[in-house]
Formats: C-alpha cells, sequence, structure tokens
C-alpha cells in the first residue's frame, strides 16, 4: 500500500521551504496546509511509520514495552527546583511514530469555549500564578474547530453548553453505551445536563473511511480500521499526494541551526542509523508537542542565542500544564460489557465555569467511561480495600469486569512559572543529548477541582443505581498525557515566546505549533485546539511564505 | 520494578487520558523469539524444557502463581500455563527481571525452611502453609512482581504463552472479536427497546 504512494523524495541538502519537526496532532495539519499551499516540506518524525494494518491488541507491547512511546528512563523529574531531579518518578505520555498521539489518542474532541480565552478578563488574576488571556478569542477559532471537524471527521451533537458553531458535526454521535446509559440516568436524577461525547472517530463511513467497528481498543491503540482520525491516514496523505511534501520517519532532530541574522537555516537531526544531517530550510515550525518542543528549543543553543532559540523572554519551557484528572467507578447489577466500542459516550459539562462559591478556581467535566482491557483491569480495576489475589480476588474480578463502569472528571491545570521542562545537567538521553527534566507541582486549587468532581462522580453513580461505588485517591500528578503551555502564545514578547501567528517573537522564519502555543489548558481534552490553532497556524504561515513575509 | 504504586498509577492514568507502564522496555527481535517459542510450544504435545528456569524454580514459581489465581470450581493460572508465559518473557523480553526474581524466590525459600525446619521448597509445602507464607509476603516487592506476571499471564494475548485457549478472558467474560455492533451491554440494549 505504501509503495503505491506517490510521495516526493527531495535530494539530500536539497532546501525547501519548510521544515515541519514533528508529524502528530499538529505537525501533520501543518503539513498538508504548507503543501497544498504550493510549498515545499519535509516533515522529520523520530519515530517509525506504521501503517494501520499493522496495529494489534496487545496489552503487553503497549502499556509495558513502550514499544511507540518515549522510553520512561528518557527524563527526570522533581516536585520543585529545589528537590533533585531523579529519572521514573513520573511518567510523560506520547507516541514517537508517524502520526504521533493523534493515532493512539482516546479521541476525545472537545473544543475550548469562549470563556477558556478570556478567563483572567472574566475572573481577575488569581495570585501566584500567570492566568493569563490568549491573544485570540474563540471566535478567531471557530472556523478551524470546523474545519477540523470535518476535514478529519469528528462524531457529535452540540450539547446545552456548547459555544456556537458555523456548521453542524459531519458525522452523528456514536452509538451509546451501557456506561453512557446509566449515567444520562443518573445526572438527569440530579437535575444535570448530559449530552453526546463528541470524538474524533468515525460513526459512519467518511472520506473512504470505514466506520468505527466498535472493536474497543481506542485508548493507546492505533485504529486498524483508520475509523479514528489520525492526521496518519487524513491529512498526511493529502500532504504527500501534492508531491511537494516528503515524511522522513526515524529522524530524530537535535537542533534548529541559525545563521549570524539570527534567522534559522534548518535542522541538524540523526537518522535511522544515529548519523548526523543536516536539512536547509528557508524556515521551520515546530510542532513536537508542549514537552519537546521547549526541550528542542532549549538544546538549539548558538552566540546569538545563548538562552535556548527564540528564549528571550525566558519562558520556554514554563508554565507547563497536564489537566487535572480524577476517577470513580460503580458496578452494577447486569452486564454494562464496557470493554466493546470507544471509550466514552456521554459526558456533562455543567461544572464546566470556575465558580468562586467553590471556594477555588477552576472547572472541569464529567464523563462516562470504560477502563476494561483485560489485563489492566485484573491490575487495577477493583477497589483498593479489596483482595489483590486469591481466591476472593478472582472471584470479585469475576463479578466486576463486565459490569463496572467510570465517570471520570476532567479539570483545569493553572499555569505556573515554576512548573517547567528543562535541560537536565546530567542525565543524557540514548542519543548522549541532554535528558528532559520536568519540575510539576499541582495547585492545591487543580487538586481541589480534581476532588470535587469526584465527588460529583460519586454522586451520578449512586443515582444510575451503582451496587457499589468507589474512587481512587486524588493525589499529585505522576503520569500526564497533555502537555501544554511550555511556548506561550501572546502579544508582548517579555510574557510569551510566540505571537498570536505562532511566529517566534525573537525568530522571524520560525514558528511553534502544538500544545506549547495553549495559554491556558481547558477542561481536559486539548487535541481540537491544538488542531485548530494548527489549521489556522497553517493559513498564516502560508500567506507568509507567498507574500515573502517570512 | 513493579509495585503497587505503579499499578495505582496505571489505573489512575488509565481511564482519564493514556497510560503505561514500564514493566521493561523490550527489544522487537526479542519479542518475536518469544512469540515464536510460544508458538512452537502450543504446537508441541510434550512441553519443552524450561528456557529461563530450572525444574525445581518453575515448579515453585507455579504453585506461588497458583495462589494468586487459584484453581477452584473454576481453572486458574496452571490451566492458563502462566508459566509458560513466565518462563519464556524471562528468557525473552523481560530477561533483565530474572535475577530479581530469582533472587526474591530464594528469600522466600529461606523463609520458609526459617518457619518450618525441614522445607525446602515452596512448592512442596502443603497448600495451607503456602497461603499463610504469602499472605506474610504480600508487600514484598518480589510477590508484587509474581502477582504483576501471574495477572498480565492469565490476561495478555495468548501468543506470549500465558492465556491458553483464552481461558482468562472466558473467565471474566470478555469475549474476544475483532469488530462489535450495539447493543454492546444489558443496559443501551434495555434503552433501545424502550425506543430512546
Amino acid at each position: 500500500m505504501r509503495s503505491a504512494r506517490r510521495s516526493v523524495r527531495f535530494r539530500p541538502g536539497a532546501t525547501v521551504d519548510f521544515v515541519v519537526v514533528g508529524s502528530g496532532a499538529a505537525g501533520g495539519i501543518i503539513a498538508k496546509e504548507l503543501a497544498t499551499a504550493g510549498l515545499s516540506v519535509v516533515v522529520l518524525e523520530q519515530g517509525p511509520r506504521i501503517e494501520p494494518e499493522q496495529f494489534e491488541h496487545d496489552e503487553i507491547k503497549t502499556f509495558f514495552q513502550s514499544a511507540l512511546q518515549n522510553p520512561p528512563a528518557g527524563f527526570t523529574f522533581r516536585r520543585t527546583e529545589s528537590d533533585p531531579a531523579r529519572p521514573g518518578q513520573i511518567q510523560l505520555l506520547y507516541h514517537r511514530l508517524v502520526g504521533g498521539g493523534s493515532v493512539m489518542f482516546t479521541a476525545n474532541y472537545w473544543r475550548f469555549r469562549e470563556i477558556d480565552f478570556v478567563e483572567r478578563t472574566h475572573l481577575g488574576a488569581v495570585p501566584g500564578t500567570g492566568l493569563a488571556d490568549w491573544p485570540l478569542r474563540y471566535r478567531d477559532l471557530e472556523p478551524y474547530y470546523t474545519k477540523a471537524e470535518w476535514e478529519l471527521g469528528v462524531s457529535g451533537v452540540p450539547g446545552p453548553f456548547d459555544p456556537p458553531r458555523s456548521r453542524p458535526y459531519p458525522l452523528p454521535p456514536l452509538p451509546v453505551k451501557s456506561s453512557g446509559v446509566l449515567f444520562e440516568r443518573g445526572a438527569r436524577a440530579l437535575g444535570l445536563h448530559p449530552q453526546p461525547a463528541p470524538l474524533c472517530i468515525l460513526s459512519q463511513p467518511f472520506h473512504g473511511r470505514p466506520g468505527c467497528q466498535h472493536c474497543g481498543y481506542c485508548l493507546g491503540f492505533g485504529c486498524e480500521f483508520r475509523a479514528k482520525s489520525s492526521t496518519l491516514y487524513t491529512v498526511i496523505p493529502m500532504a504527500e499526494a501534492t508531491g511537494r511534501c516528503e515524511v522522513r520517519p526515524n529522524s530524530y532532530v537535535r537542533k534548529i541551526e541559525v545563521d549570524s541574522r539570527g534567522r534559522a537555516t534548518g535542522a541538524t537531526y540523526f537518522d535511522e542509523n544515529k548519523q548526523e544531517r543536516f536539512q536547509p530550510a528557508r524556515a521551520v515550525v515546530v510542532c513536537c508537542n508542549g514537552a519537546e518542543t521547549p526541550r528542542l528549543l532549549l538544546l538549539s543553543t548558538s552566540n546569538q542565542f545563548p538562552n535556548g532559540l527564540a528564549n528571550s523572554s525566558g519562558l520556554v519551557g514554563k508554565y507547563l500544564m497536564f489537566n487535572g484528572y480524577s476517577t470513580a467507578s460503580g458496578v452494577f447489577e447486569r452486564p454494562l460489557n464496557e470493554y466493546k466500542s470507544v471509550m466514552a459516550t456521554r459526558l456533562l459539562y455543567d461544572f464546566y465555569e470556575s465558580d468562586p462559591r467553590r471556594g477555588f478556581y477552576g472547572g472541569g467535566a464529567l464523563d462516562a467511561r470504560a477502563f476494561v482491557y483485560p489485563t489492566m483491569f485484573a491490575l487495577a480495576g477493583l477497589p483498593q480495600d479489596e483482595p489483590a489475589w486469591g481466591a476472593d480476588y478472582k472471584r470479585m474480578l469475576r463479578d466486576y469486569y463486565t459490569r463496572t463502569m467510570n465517570v471520570d472528571g476532567h479539570s483545569t491545570s493553572l499555569p505556573l512559572e515554576t512548573n517547567t521542562i528543562s535541560l537536565d545537567p546530567e542525565v543524557k538521553d540514548a542519543w548522549g543529548l541532554p535528558a528532559m527534566r520536568v519540575t510539576y507541582r499541582d495547585h492545591a486549587d487543580d487538586l481541589a477541582m480534581m476532588r470535587f468532581l469526584q465527588k460529583r462522580a460519586i454522586e451520578v453513580l449512586e443515582a444510575a443505581g451503582a451496587r457499589r461505588t468507589w474512587g481512587q485517591p486524588v493525589q499529585e500528578t505522576t503520569l500526564a498525557a497533555h502537555l501544554l503551555g511550555t511556548c506561550r502564545m501572546g502579544n508582548d514578547p517579555r510574557t510569551s515566546v510566540i505571537d498570536r501567528h505562532h511566529r517566534a517573537h525573537d525568530v522571524r522564519n520560525l514558528f511553534m505549533c502544538d500544545g506549547s502555543s495553549l495559554v491556558t489548558g481547558g477542561r481536559g481534552q486539548p487535541t481540537a485546539t491544538i488542531q485548530a490553532l494548527a489549521y489556522r497556524a497553517g493559513e498564516h504561515i502560508a500567506r507568509f511564505a507567498r507574500g515573502r513575509e517570512i | 520494578m513493579i509495585d503497587d504504586a505503579v499499578s495505582r498509577r496505571v489505573f489512575l492514568a488509565a481511564s482519564g487520558t493514556a497510560f503505561a507502564s514500564a514493566w521493561l522496555a523490550a527489544d522487537a527481535g526479542d519479542l518475536r523469539a518469544s512469540l515464536a517459542h510460544a508458538a512452537r510450544a502450543a504446537r508441541s504435545d510434550v512441553l519443552l524444557s524450561w528456557e529461563a528456569l530450572t525444574p525445581e524454580q518453575a515448579a515453585d514459581l507455579e504453585a506461588i502463581a497458583a495462589q494468586i489465581f487459584p484453581s477452584d470450581e473454576t481453572p486458574g493460572s496452571r490451566e492458563a500455563h502462566v508459566i509458560n508465559f513466565l518462563d519464556h518473557s524471562l528468557a525473552t523480553w523481560a530477561a533483565p527481571q530474572r535475577e530479581d526474581l530469582i533472587r526474591g524466590l530464594d528469600e522466600l525459600n529461606a523463609e520458609a525452611a526459617r518457619h518450618w525446619p525441614g522445607a525446602s521448597r515452596f512448592a512442596l509445602l502443603a497448600p495451607k502453609r503456602q497461603l499463610e507464607l504469602l499472605r506474610a509476603q504480600d508487600q514484598t516487592p518480589f510477590f508484587q512482581q509474581m502477582r504483576f506476571a501471574t495477572l498480565v499471564g492469565m490476561f495478555s494475548l495468548p501468543s506470549y504463552g500465558g492465556n491458553a485457549g483464552k481461558l482468562g478472558w472466558q473467565l471474566i467474560g470478555f469475549e474476544d472479536r475483532p469488530a462489535w455492533q450495539p447493543p454492546f451491554g444489558d443496559y443501551d440494549a434495555e434503552a433501545g427497546k424502550d425506543g430512546r
């Protein structure tokens, strides 16, 4: 199938219009927007290219061998600057392959709302934090949310709290699961407003791809049916079909190079044999995610940029946000069989906005969730105060496996200047480069919001008729898949890294677009916003290139 | 080392965002070798010789796994060939864990000998004593490693050597099919009938 694809291969050393670093949720879209605008593009992706027919339902490979993830040993962690940084204390989860996280993500596809862009103005300052307004408004991004939904393929139907939209969803919601039926029952009994969950998964055939087959393996797995709308088999082939875009897998970028005038000249990278190569380009777009993008900028030091590229503000890597998360479980009388179909079919946004009466900043949403891969459930699915092995454990596992569902809380993270991605001064990665050092402590309000949502989740499960409910204790974050805020967007070069068009304040022909661009983290599902930003950025960057404004 | 904190972390992350653990980072070539061995074992009527374990070690570890996921009115870890999974894994992709595991087993056997003079190996203890010993040890890294390995062997793909005949999946009601159509469970079926 791949050999049939007519993909250009540029001559080694040939200068192209753009190098795009990273091929994930944002990079794939940027590449397509630039290539279809007539520009030549080389996409450097650190992971391999894997076609959908090679994806497997293999929990061991996926969760215990980190086959396509960043190796857990590749970074160090500390809670605060005064703590020693150690390997293995936290897991940042992202995927190294063409398509990146868009291949493996759960596919929740929530738009941000008006309030997310202007919360600072609306609420006032939150002391000790970097809560700020965006240089954009929801209305600026709305056309690009719509474009993402229609070009990639998103299923849903608007609910009572949804922001205004210029077009309906292209596809109706996925069929409701038992967890969705029970969630609706419980939520309505409490006077809340459940609605179908929008998913970046096809509920019906669309653009030559089949609808969801309900196999049940979304979270952490690639979709062998191509029903999950990953960039791997949506926009990336569109970019390649122009004949102007080459996606180069197994290419690990170690530095963005600059000339004596401080302009980016291309990217130096290791190829699959760890041979160093240089790809020259007229401009560079960095789309590596909210952890790898700041790391690459910090690695790209030079005489002009001794503190890292585009870092005159000193904010590259700062204001890291993960999104808050909590979970509660309930077991019911009869089988739900949550192991079938997508992860979530119902959610509610009643607690989305920050409410001063709660006594803390924050907002979030609840959704009805499956947590049901057999091995994972056996390891960690039962209440923690019950036997974890032996005959009683076995009996309970057999009773609970098909009858359990979760209600999860997804919530805000305050941007704190002390939560950062930086370079570890001692530990090296597999290429001999400084390892990523993560410094992160959840704000007390973020933890309070997680606990608040967990209590509401238990109430929903009880109102739905669960025969027993339990919650996993809310703790400080030890695993994060949403990597946000580390090259924040703003109008003032002293307080932000990129401008409202994703151009680095310090380097005219350098752009960053991914989770790192976000000024605030929304309520827990950032992919739709990252991809809307990518469509918008791609359009602007192509316009700059054509108008010789780069 | 897998401990409860890790599985809790896995759990916490699992339904919210995405999740991972790090039992080991394995090489793809090792993995293929392991799968090939499992395929050979599945075709063979006689048990292949142990790859990573001595027969005594295999007997002890199988007995421990059988306490963790016992055979009672329904099959357990013995019938699911968890020990084959463990042996193949330790010989291939989980090889770096072998040393710790064997050291843990030796310590457990030493503990048994302290309790019951003359007892030499875990597998030879009366089931009641096995249970008593494990209950006293179930917070040790060794036990947690064995719990992890037993449950992964019970419920992962049969191609890794355990979950023989998909027995683990049948036990908990997980039906292995590549695709489904609604209704999925009792409550959405019922809601569908009500015309919702």
